[in-house]
């Protein structure tokens, strides 16, 4: 406990979670086009998901070599273990789906590396812009297949009282069907943007109480507990990372195919 | 109580609470998950895949009320 006005040094540490500019630039209106290092950790997780594919896709042998082999085994995750289950007429969202999985999966293990204080570590799956902004997109092509397969009635059709209803129930009852199915639109990529903030920020949180525990008290003897869970909750943590860009990459197949076979 | 402690008070209340829902669920989920693959053994991935979903669905309840909590703490 530190006393008022003074910053406690487990205070200090939590900068790892705040934003900060690295080169300033002019605002336009009021949105800030400052570059951030949330900003330049996006760029470097995208940077490795592109290279690392840009070098696989070079190199196709007969006989795969490691490199090679992890490659077509993500592919072979993404066009049939998630994209496979929508049918035929799902097969061309593969690209979408395994961006969307490497990309997460590659900011969470980047964000996990521990870094030194000059490189202004980030993780940018701890920030709910980021997350809201990937689930907001996932939303877009959600509503824009929705409304191509089957037309602006045909969509919003489905979203009223199903057939086989008497006449005289399902006019009151549209309204009531209506409401909820747009709730329902519209909590999809909220629960996706929090569900991937939330988990990333607790498990950094939980760390970074633990290290406090350290800071706090200077003493070798309190610092080897904490020291073990910290090593334990990071290997929870490289697994946590796996499974939320998958969660991710599922749930989104998941919309995809409801809004493909909206009204079945 | 002034206004301060008393949303701290309700941030940590309220996220321990928050877990007893999701915390039981999940663990009905898993328990229900082991029952049917030690049932139906060559089913378990589509099993694992059912469970892992409805495991997000329950864990993202608990994650609304982390969020509600660090808003609490945090900007009161």
């Amino acid at each position: 406990m530190s006393a008022e006005g003074e910053v406690s040094k487990v205070t200090e540490a939590l900068h790892e979670l705040n934003v900060q500019q690295v080169i300033q630039l002019p605002k336009l209106g009021p949105i800030d086009f400052s570059i951030s290092n949330a900003v330049i950790y996006m760029w470097l997780s995208a940077l490795v998901v592109f290279v690392f594919f840009f070098i696989i896709s070079r190199r196709l042998r007969k006989q795969p070599d490691t490199l090679q082999t992890i490659g077509e085994i993500l592919l072979n995750f993404a066009t049939g273990h998630l994209t496979g289950q929508i049918g035929e007429k799902g097969k061309k969202y593969y690209y979408l789906i395994l961006t969307i999985f490497a990309y997460i999966f590659t900011m969470n293990i980047l964000g996990l590396i521990p870094k030194p204080e000059i490189l202004k570590p980030y993780t940018p799956t701890a920030n709910i812009n980021v997350t809201f902004g990937m689930a907001f997109i996932v939303f877009l092509v959600v509503q824009f297949q929705g409304f191509r397969r089957h037309g602006f009635r045909g969509y919003l059709g489905s979203w009223l009282t199903p057939p086989g209803v008497p006449k005289a129930l399902a006019i009151p009852l549209n309204l009531v069907f209506f409401v909820v199915h747009l709730m329902g639109e519209l909590f999809k990529p909220l629960s996706l943007a929090i569900r991937l903030f939330g988990n990333t920020i607790a498990g950094h949180l939980v760390i970074l109480v633990m290290l406090g525990l350290v800071i706090e008290f200077q003493s070798y003897l309190i610092a080897i507990p904490p020291l073990a869970f910290v090593l334990a909750m990071n290997g929870f943590e490289i697994f946590v990372a796996f499974i939320q860009a998958y969660i991710f990459a599922l749930l989104s197949v998941i919309y995809i195919e409801s809004a493909i076979y909206a009204g079945h | 109580m002034d206004a301060e402690t008393a949303a701290k008070l309700a941030a940590g209340l309220g996220m321990g609470l928050a877990t007893l829902g999701p915390g039981l669920g999940i663990g009905y989920m898993t328990g229900r998950t082991a029952d049917a693959i030690a049932r139906q053994p060559e089913a378990s991935g589509d099993i694992r895949t059912a469970m892992i979903i409805g495991v997000a669905l329950a864990e993202a309840l608990a994650l609304y009320a982390f969020v509600i909590a660090i808003l609490l703490a945090v900007a009161s």
